[in-house]
This record gives C-alpha cells, structure tokens and sequence, in this order.
C-alpha cells in the first residue's frame, strides 16, 4: 500500500514537471505550423473539384500556375511563365516558361529533369484532351474548366519548343487569363505521369501529389492530418518553416479551443464574436474581403420547385436580415443578387428579395399548395460564405413553418453530401460559391449554366437557355459598357426565376498566433503558406 | 476446475457465434449490396466478381455464411467504403489505442479506488469516511461527457497545462504503427524522442483522468461496503482477539476477502469504461475504436460499422472470459457455488 502511494506521487510528479516546463520549443514544434483545416480534401489535385476545402489544402501549396493574379496592383503577374504575349488577335497565347523549375523529389518520385513545355502540355491535356491517357483517370470530371467553358473554349496546346508553348482559342475571350491565374490551372509533372503509367497505378497522381509548389507532400490520414514539408528548392522565395500539417478539425468549437491552447497556429472560419470576448493577448483574428455568396438553391427539376412562383412564396418567408444577425454575427452583407456589390457588373436596380410571410402564404396558395413537405440540405462545414448551415436551416425551419410549410434537414459528411447533391437528391440546399477570379463570369456561369448541370455545380439544375444566351454573349464581347448590360439583365432575369435566393456576401475570417505571419488569404482563391514563418519566443522578447 | 474451464468456454463460444451471426446479418440489414457492405468493394470496381467469388455471393445463404466467418478469422475483413483502407489494419490500430487509454484509466482507477475504499471503510461512519463517500457519490453522477467539458475549461483553457485533442503535436512526425502512442513515440526515427514523449503524456492526461473518474468511484464504493462487510466477520474478530495490530487485520484479512466481492463487478467496470471511452475517444479526437465507430456510422461506412461493434462486443466477452476463469481459479469457493447451482 506504501508503495502505492509512492507511486502516485511519483507519477504525479512527472506530469506536472512536464506542464510545467519552460525550457525552449524543440525544433520540430519551432519550425513548423499547424493549420487546422475543416475537412478532408476530396484530392490532391485541384484539377478535379471545385471544393474551397481541397483548394485550400493543395493549390498554392504543392503548385504553381503559369501566372499569378495580384489581387493589390489588380494585374496578372509572371509565375512559371516568365512572359507571355498574345497573338492572332486574342487567338492565341504564347508562354515563355521560367528555366530551372525543379519539381519535388519525394519518397515515390525523383525528378530527373526541370520543367519544360512537356508538362505544361501535359497538365493542359488533362483536362482538356478526351483522348489523353490521363483523362479518364479519377473520374473524368473537371468542373471547374467545363463550368467556365474553358474546355470548350482552348483548341489545343502547341509545344513550340522546350521552353515556349501556346494555346490556341477557338475564339478570343475577355476571361481567359483569369482563368488561367485561378487555384485550378496548375501545373503537374509529364515525367511522374509517365513513370506512374509504366507502373501501372495512374490514379496515384492525384493521391501522391508531385508539382513545383513551395511545399512537397509527406503523407496524409483522413480525418487526422495531411503533412508537408518544404520543398527545398523552390524556385522563388519560398516559407520559413520547414513543415506544414493541416491537422483536420471540423468542429468549429473545437478548432477555437485548439486555437487557445495553442494547437493550432491558424484556423479558417473562427467564431469570431466568440474569440473576440475570449480576449486573449497573443491571438490575433484577420479578415480579408472576399467575393462570395451564400444561397437557397431549389432543386428546379423536382415539383413543385419547378414553378416559379413556388420559389418566389419560399423565398419571401425567409428572414434574412436575422440571419445576418444570427449566423454571420453581422459580419457579412445582405445579398440583393448574387454578384457581390464589389463587382463591377453588379446592379441592384429594381431587385427585391423581401422578407413578407403573408405574401409569401397568399403566392403559395395562388400555386396551390397547401401542405408543403420540403427538405433543406444544410452541408455539414463551415464555408467563407456560411458559417453555420445548420443552424441557418433550423432557422429557416421555423420561418418555413410560420407560412405552414414544413421542412427536415438534411446533412451528410461533406463529401458524401456533394456526391448526393451533383446526383439531385435534394428539393433545396443551403450553399454557396465564391469566385475564384475577378471576372464577374466567375459567378454565372460555374453556378447557373445549362452546362454546369451537367458537371454538378449547378445546384438549383436550372438550365434556362435565354440566360445561357446572356451569359455567352457576355463573354463573346470584351467592351465593358455592353458586358456590363448583359450581366443586369441575366441579374433581373434571375430575379424573376429565383431559382435561388441569395442570402449574405460574408467576409472570410481566419484567426491565428500572433508568431506567425506571411500567410496569405488572396480574395482570389485558397489559402496560401508560401510565404509563411513562424516566429520564436526569443525573437517575440526582443 | 476442468469442469468450470469448460463450462465457461462453451459459453463464451455459444455467445461469439452468436456475435457473428448477429453481424453477418447485418450486412443484410444495411441498405444496398451485401456484398459490398461486407467487403467494402462496389460492384462497379474491377475487383467485385473476385470478391462475389470469394465470397459465395451467388450461393446460399449457410455457405455465405461459412465464407464469413473464414474471412472474419483470417482477418479479412473488407476495405472502408470511405478510403479503401483494410478495415483490420485500421482496427488493431483503432483497438490498440483504445486499450492503452483504458488500461491507463483502469490502473488509476484501480490504484486511488481501492486505498480510499479501504480507508472509507477502516473509519466507517467517520468525518472522512463520509467525505470520501460523498465524494464518490458526485464523481459516479457526473456525466462523463459534463465532466470533460469542465476538465477542458479548467485545465486546457484556463490553467493551459494540456492539449485537448489527439495523441501527440502532429509536428513530431510521429507515424501510428502499433496506434499505441508510447511504443509508436519508441518506433519513431524522431531525434526528439524525449520532447515527444513528454507531450504525448501531456495529451494523455487528461482523456485518462475523465475516463479515470467513474470507475475510480464504483471501486471506491464496492472496496468500502465489501471491507466493511468483512471487518464485521467472525473472523476478524478472531484476528483481532488474537492480538494482531489493525494494519495486518486490513492488510492480510479483511482486504484479500474483499477483492472477491468487487473483482466480481470489474467485469462490469470494463463495459462501462468502454461505453464511456466512446464519449472521451470523440471528445479529444483519440484515434480509438469509439471514434472510430462514430465516424464510420456518419459517413454510413458499412465495413467498419460492423467490425468496430464487433470488436466491442467481443473485448467485452474476453474480458469476462478472462475475469471469470481468474475468478474461478484464485477463489475455490465460486467454482463451487456454480457447480451447486446447476
């Protein structure tokens, strides 16, 4: 019994020597960062989806693109292409590429030479060239190039020389370098692509990712971690640390908590009313003004949502100036369409989404529906644009029920929740889409397009061919007066379809340490480490 | 002995079978293909007609029965509908990391339970004998998921001497192998294996504090009313009268006739920890089989749904097995009792 008690003194003793201890970080915590993500990424390749949470965990990390998007001096800037020009009046682009761009070298890959007009062939080829081997792989789909017509749009990619490649249009289009400088047109090895075909596994490229990013993959465990280290011969100023883990944390409690006992260095999507009344000294919340909009998409292919005056009757039930207050903590702004009022194109001339129950009753019954059972799907993450889908359903439910209709929500893991909602399962879901470049195309089309329901973007499967029309005119035209035009009319065509509701443009906010700094929230786009460090204690004291 | 061994065994064989056949079943059960629910192959992948084969999917349903159970104890149990992982890989892993959290948890249950059972029952009806059994009364009540929260609130936010989720700083770069986290800190090829030992004790403490509490406080209570029971015997008395002093009373009488009584209920004390290792596991995000079980039943992950409930049920089986057969070989007297009884 004596013996016992020494024991447990003796174990206690370890246990608060070791909470105690103030002796330096060990290097392995001193040289990383840990990012607490929300969700899995669905793939390394970036390629492949459109989801914020893949693109936040690959894109500006393990690639590059040929040009980059400078949000600040609003212009395009060199990146794995050190110039470029434009030929045959808008047709066709020629790419002088950058020498000596060194691809990772990892555990499943060793380069054995630098970048060339190959790869970039390559990557292009990929989704865009239906008879490459590589296309099929994965799936198949590339949503974001058949959403922006980007496949339609490119002839091919003609290799020039070793260092040069063009890329043909089909015709000249005022978004095309946008597109190019967007998370989605990186840039992948030809080399690796080859080796992994001799092998016989293809479908690895997208699970072991190889590219030319300031990180290089290590492993990942879903539901845990995905760990990068830094690729130590990036071609441009690359981070200042040596490792990067996106440890998976998609409770949004937990990750503030996480956040507060140091665990994570950075996490997306804060609660901020809830962090700022913690009040803690070395936690710093940065926001950053992005083009986003959160909406009520309605399945337009099931009854009743097929008629328009149903969608209308839902929409004026739902209170979305409390939603503002409830879910954004007023942090974000009422949606009059869904372009956000930072878009040159927006126009909010004679669009009304009001908030009247009894109209809402007397449209439902002129419908002739009484007794409505609907579902609202609410995706299980928070997204820049939503930060709470649930409980923004559940306050829907009740603003629902007010006008007799009653509805369930519906959710899934997030992956399985896509999966469902590109296959059309729901009546409406509670989503949103935020633009990837600056070009207001970036909102219509990916969202609202005959094609894009097709690829599954298109959550409210509305295909309406006169809006079609507004938006391939709009694009067809590099005059902005009459793009401008175009784009008010698709914007009041909308409205009086109302396929969806718009509801907030949020702000997307990320809360980190006060150590780290270089990590940027570009308003195009993903999260980006490439310049990340970390900052020691002694530094801090200094 | 030969007799209670058997007669435990075929118990403990009926009740597995019955274990197998239960999940076997629910592959059926579960919506869509019972083949795929069972392998986690879908019939569009290339593989499928291998496994169908395999499997005797075209069969009747005994011998799909038997092409189970083969599967089951060659450790074949399928791939994860989410990931394609092989679901028993991740299970042992899953189970291992589990166990080393309970195990942890039941030593110090074990080792401050039954001292202050004893002590509650050496001052019975005392000041501190109360104290202690009103204590134990309010750490029984607690829900565990309650007491977790307020732990974190107290000792991660406030006071910030630990971690609240996972097994170790994911910096250290230690990879699971065995998902025990001491021996997987061992395995490493960190150069930091001191520093990452440290912190994964830290971010052990706590998970095995709250899974600590309410079998600390059960045992408390069994070793307090069963010493107390003894030290009313005869033959206490006797020990007394003969003039041994009260330490060697506690120590060589009444305590040794106590654990009897309680060892009974550890089987009990073991179901309750897992159940409540679920609530812990999913708290700190402890990569054990409760999180595991969670998980698998939010994404509708067929394979591992019924493995984790298997393995449940089957740790619990084992270690009644297990304490029963202790039981009937240290303590004569219940082989009898269960001879007599029959």
């Amino acid at each position: 019994m004596i013996k016992a008690y020494v024991t447990i003194a003796a174990i206690s003793a370890l246990l608060v020597s070791g909470c105690q201890s103030e002796e330096p970080e060990p290097a392995p915590l001193a040289n990383g960062i840990i990012y607490c993500s929300e969700g899995n990424p669905d793939t390394f390749n970036p390629q492949l989806v459109t989801s914020g949470t893949t693109v936040d965990a690959t894109a500006a990390q393990l690639y590059d693109r040929l040009i980059d998007y400078d949000a600040e001096q609003q212009q395009f800037i060199p990146a794995l292409a050190k110039r470029w020009e434009t030929l045959d009046n808008g047709t066709r682009y020629r790419f002088h590429l950058r020498e000596g761009i060194q691809f990772h070298s990892t555990g499943y890959f060793q380069p054995t030479r630098a970048l060339t007009a190959e790869d970039v062939q390559f990557s292009f080829n990929r989704w865009l060239d239906e008879t490459s081997l590589y296309h099929p792989v994965s799936g198949g789909s590339y949503p974001f190039f058949s959403a922006t017509g980007l496949d339609q749009l490119i002839q091919k990619v003609v290799k020039i020389d070793e260092m040069t490649v063009d890329i043909v249009l089909n015709n000249a289009d005022s978004s095309f370098l946008a597109n190019l400088a967007t998370d989605f047109a990186i840039i992948l090895s030809a080399e690796y692509a080859q080796q992994l075909l001799v092998n016989d596994h293809p479908e690895q490229i997208d699970l072991l990712p190889i590219g030319t990013g300031p990180y290089r993959f290590e492993n990942y465990r879903k539901d845990v971690l995905i760990r990068y280290s830094r690729h130590p011969e990036y071609w441009r100023q690359g981070p200042g640390i040596e490792h990067l883990v996106y440890s998976i944390t998609p409770n949004a409690n937990k990750r503030m908590l996480k956040l507060v006992t140091g665990e994570c260095d950075i996490i997306p999507y804060p609660l901020v009313s809830e962090l700022n009344a913690l009040n803690r000294e070395q936690l710093i919340v940065t926001n950053e003004v992005s083009p986003n909009v959160s909406f009520w998409a309605f399945n337009t292919q099931k009854e009743p949502f097929d008629d328009p005056m149903v969608r209308r009757a839902l929409s004026h039930a739902i209170n979305r100036e409390a939603i503002i207050q409830t879910i954004y903590y007023g942090n974000a702004e009422l949606a009059q369409s869904i372009l956000p009022p930072t878009s040159w194109a927006y126009d909010n001339k004679g669009i009304q989404y009001q908030y009247a129950p009894e109209k809402a009753k007397r449209l439902l019954k002129e419908a002739g529906h009484s007794d409505l059972n609907i579902t609202i799907w609410a995706m299980p993450v928070q997204r820049v644009y939503n930060p709470n889908a649930r409980r923004m359903a559940e306050l829907m439910q009740s603003d629902l029920a007010q006008i007799g209709v009653s509805a369930r929500i519906v959710s899934y893991e997030w992956n399985t929740f896509r999966r469902r909602l590109s296959r059309g399962e729901h009546d409406t879901v509670l989503i949103g889409w935020y633009a990837d470049n600056a070009d207001p195309d970036n909102f219509f089309r990916p969202l609202l397009s005959c094609a894009a329901v097709a690829t599954g973007g298109n959550r409210a499967n509305w295909c309406h061919p006169g809006f079609d029309q507004l938006l391939y005119s709009a694009i067809a035209t590099t005059k902005p007066e009459e793009r401008k035009a175009l784009y008010q009319s698709a914007q009041h065509l909308l409205n009086q379809q109302q396929p969806l509701l718009p509801i907030a443009h949020s702000k997307r906010f990320q809360a980190q340490q006060r150590n780290i700094s270089g990590v940027e929230l570009p308003p195009y786009g993903g999260i980006n480490f490439r310049l990340a460090t970390k900052s020691t204690a002694e530094d801090e004291t200094q | 002995m030969t007799r209670y061994l058997a007669g435990r065994l075929s118990v403990f064989i009926i009740a597995v079978f019955l274990l197998t056949v239960f999940s076997f079943s629910l592959n059926y059960f579960f919506p869509g293909d019972p083949i795929t629910n069972m392998s986690g192959v879908r019939s569009f992948q290339s593989s499928y007609p291998l496994i169908m084969e395999m499997r005797g999917g075209k069969e009747n349903i005994a011998t799909q029965y038997m092409h189970y159970l083969h599967h089951l104890f060659t450790g074949n149990w399928g791939q994860s509908l989410s990931n394609g992982t092989p679901v028993f890989d991740d299970g042992i892993q899953h189970f291992v990391a589990s166990m080393e959290l309970i195990i942890l948890a039941l030593l110090v249950a074990v080792t401050l339970g039954l001292p202050l059972g004893v002590f509650a029952a050496s001052r019975f009806r005392q000041g501190s004998d109360k104290a202690v059994v009103s204590l134990a009364m309010v750490g029984y009540s607690v829900p565990v998921f309650w007491l977790a929260q307020l732990m974190i609130l107290l000792f991660a936010i406030k006071l910030g001497w630990f971690p609240i989720t996972g097994q170790i700083n994911p910096l250290y770069g230690v990879e699971p192998q065995t998902g025990s986290i001491f021996i997987d800190v061992f395995l490493s090829n960190s150069e930091y294996k001191a520093a990452a030992l440290q912190d994964a004790i830290n971010h052990i403490v706590l998970p095995v504090m709250i899974l600590a509490i309410m079998p600390m406080m059960l045992l408390l209570r069994l070793m307090r009313n069963a010493t107390q029971e003894m030290l009313q015997k005869p033959f206490i008395k006797a020990a007394r009268a003969r003039g041994l002093s009260e330490w060697r009373v506690l120590v060589k009488h009444a305590i040794p006739n106590a654990l009897q009584a309680v060892l009974q209920q550890t089987t009990l004390l073991f179901s309750l920890m897992l159940t409540n290792s679920i609530v812990v596991e999913s708290i700190f995000n402890w990569p054990g089989m409760g999180n595991w079980l969670i998980r698998s039943i939010f994404e509708r992950d067929y394979p591992i749904i019924q493995s984790a409930v298997l393995m449940f049920a089957f740790v619990i089986l084992f270690f009644n097995l297990l304490v029963e057969l202790y039981h009937g070989w240290r303590f004569p007297i219940v082989r009898h009792e269960q001879y007599a009884t029959r």
